[in-house]
């Protein structure tokens, strides 16, 4: 018998929480629904959930306080829901310690899939020397991490070294997004200049070596004012 | 009840100490008027009196001047009369025979007296009427202003209720109807119901989005805030996001080659492309995929949506971004459910807060809707 996973629910809209549980419940999770910051605090340190779910928007206090007090002692997944025309509240919940977000309203696919990533990236951080050096395969596009090649529906593509270091830091994250400042951070250093322009005119390049039609990009996805999002791994959807 | 009234007494009070205030203010400006243009006029005549040999004329003269000046610029009657009294009693007293005394009863004394008199209050009358007309015609452009603004305003506030309650009512209908006859509806019928209420829903979701989007624009400035962003990657996401709730939309998107950066708030014109899409969506039937172009030229970007559908009214292609053609419903026809009531003319706010043009047209096949955005320098 598996073990189910464990989802903690923090969300002060009841209907929402319903639905959501109903949902994860239908899908062989386990989750139990909280509607309060503090409760949810508490909860998390009882009970240690596998991931948690944070709606931003709480009652009694702020989402952000939450995602910062348990970054301080623990790596749980934590996905927060947002609405759409927050872009600064999500980059700052991102670049305080969430894993992800999905934006309200949205549809069960969508939920499921990024739960399923999210848990996905925790247990690699836990076995990481086995799984990092394992090649990434999408739809065509496949990344050997080992030999540093990159090749679409088998043709090789020849990116150049920063190219290089933005792709495989997006294919290792498949499935989650990357803010423009983590991906700044990770390929230019912490001194880089703020301005995201070189960040941007390295995609342009990348979008147009590796997608067929940059207008209609298959593996990379750009979630506007957040940063981008690389199709998920085949291998291990 | 009571403490209404007492609040109007309060602010009816509060507006009259402060209008007596600026009265006040007016007087003392208007004091001051009078007395520096007397004490020029005084110096004038002095000087005059010092090197000329007949300077009389010259002096009445002077005098009149002033309290023409004087009538022009202050308001009311009363200082132009105040400023004939004091010139006739100065001109008497220093420059007429017997000089440094007054002495009314000298000849014809009488009628300088009136005229100066009748001067000052014509003049007044005349500064005053033109006063009354300049504030008069400021007031009817202010509330002419203000009519367009509340025409404005009234014309969003009936859109939002009418495109907001129609898919209301599908889905307490739907839901009711659900709730209510569970037991007798076959499986095909309760699904039907439960897409309707998804259907509705998502045309809510996307009308209230249009809304929340406008709050981004400055109300005063009618400014965006905005950062540098590649055009591809913004038409790029605006397709990804339609595509999600329309899975069997179909788009062709080809953008050029190079890289534009430009400046605009991305979620805004993602915003217009969504819309635009929409109303192709819903209202072209287009026979062939809906095309999306991105061009550049040396000013501007250029974004053409294309459809292949029966077009647009010529008659309705004007006031297409006017957000009322809702209301026209013309030959019976309602196609207004669905009809972009509001989200045209948010199409229009939002490229127009950018700087850009909008337009549409039918290019024989279907409609073109298209859209400029300026290159600028980055701030």
């Amino acid at each position: 018998m598996t073990q189910k996973v464990s989802v903690l629910i923090i969300e002060d809209e009841k209907s929402i929480c319903d639905f959501v549980s109903k949902t994860l419940q239908a899908h062989d999770y386990k989750t139990t629904a909280v509607h309060s910051g503090k409760e949810g605090l508490a909860q998390l340190t009882s009970s240690l959930p596998d991931i948690v779910l944070l709606d931003l928007g709480l009652p009694d206090m702020d989402g952000m306080d939450i995602i910062r007090k348990t970054r301080e002692w623990s790596s749980i997944p934590i996905i927060v829901i947002s609405a759409r025309t927050q872009e600064k509240e999500k980059v700052m919940a991102l670049d305080s310690g969430a894993d992800d977000y999905i934006t309200k309203p949205f549809g069960t696919f969508e939920l499921l899939a990024r739960i399923r990533t999210a848990i996905r990236h925790n247990n690699r951080m836990v076995d990481s020397h086995v799984n990092s050096n394992r090649p990434y395969s999408a739809g065509g596009l496949k990344i050997d991490f080992e030999k540093r090649l990159v090749s679409v529906e088998g043709k090789e593509v020849h990116l150049t070294r920063v190219e290089y270091k933005i792709v495989s830091l997006l294919a290792q994250n498949s499935g989650k997004v990357l803010t423009y400042d983590s991906l700044i951070n990770q390929v230019w250093g912490p001194y880089a200049d703020d301005n995201n322009r070189i960040l941007r005119v390295n995609m342009a390049n990348i979008r147009r070596k590796l997608e067929a039609n940059p207008g209609e990009p298959k593996y990379i996805f750009t979630e506007l004012g957040i940063g981008y999002r690389m199709l998920e791994d085949e291998s291990l959807a | 009840m009571k403490e209404k009234r007492e609040q109007k007494k309060d602010y009816i009070k509060h507006m009259e100490s402060k209008s007596r205030e600026e009265l006040e203010k007016n007087h003392r400006k208007n004091c001051g008027i009078a007395l520096m243009v007397f004490v020029a006029v005084t110096f004038g005549a002095f000087a005059f009196h010092e090197i000329s040999a007949d300077p009389s004329l010259n002096i009445a003269m002077l005098y009149v001047l002033g309290l023409f000046i004087v009538a022009r610029y202050t308001d009311g009657y009363i200082f132009g009369m105040l400023f004939a009294i004091g010139s006739v009693v100065s001109v008497n007293y220093y420059f007429t025979y017997p000089v440094q005394s007054l002495n009314f009863t000298l000849e014809g004394y009488q009628v300088t007296f009136v005229g100066m008199l009748v001067i000052a209050m014509i003049t007044s009358a005349m500064t005053t009427n033109m006063k009354e007309q300049a504030r008069a015609l400021a007031e009817q452009e202010k509330q002419l202003m203000e009519a367009q603004k509340e025409k404005m305003r009234a014309n969003l506030l009936r859109a939002v209720s009418h495109d907001l309650r129609t898919p209301l009512t599908g889905i307490i209908g739907s839901s009711n109807s659900y709730l209510e006859m569970e037991d007798t509806l076959d499986n095909e019928e309760k699904r039907q119901l439960v897409s309707h209420i998804k259907e509705d829903a998502n045309w809510l979701l996307s009308m209230v989005e249009n809304l929340l989007s406008v709050t981004r624009i400055d109300n005063e400035t009618a400014q965006v805030t905005k950062s540098l962003e590649a055009i591809d990657e913004v038409v790029a996401a605006s397709v990804v996001r339609f595509r999600k709730r329309f899975p069997d939309a179909e788009v062709k998107v080809s953008v050029p080659d190079n890289l534009i950066m430009i400046m605009m708030d991305a979620m805004l014109i993602e915003q217009v492309i969504i819309n635009i899409l929409q109303n192709a969506q819903f209202h072209a039937h287009s026979s062939r995929p809906t095309e999306l172009v991105v061009e550049e030229t040396e000013e501007s970007v250029v974004v053409r949506i294309k459809d292949f559908g029966r077009g647009i009214n010529t008659a309705k292609l004007k006031t297409i971004f006017d957000g009322d053609g809702y209301q026209e419903g013309e030959n019976g026809k309602q196609d207004s459910y669905k009809g972009m009531g509001i989200g045209l003319s948010i199409c229009r706010t939002i490229i127009l807060a950018h700087g850009g043009e909008i337009t549409a047209s039918n290019h024989g096949e279907g409609a073109e809707f298209r859209f400029t955005l300026p290159k600028e320098k980055e701030e």
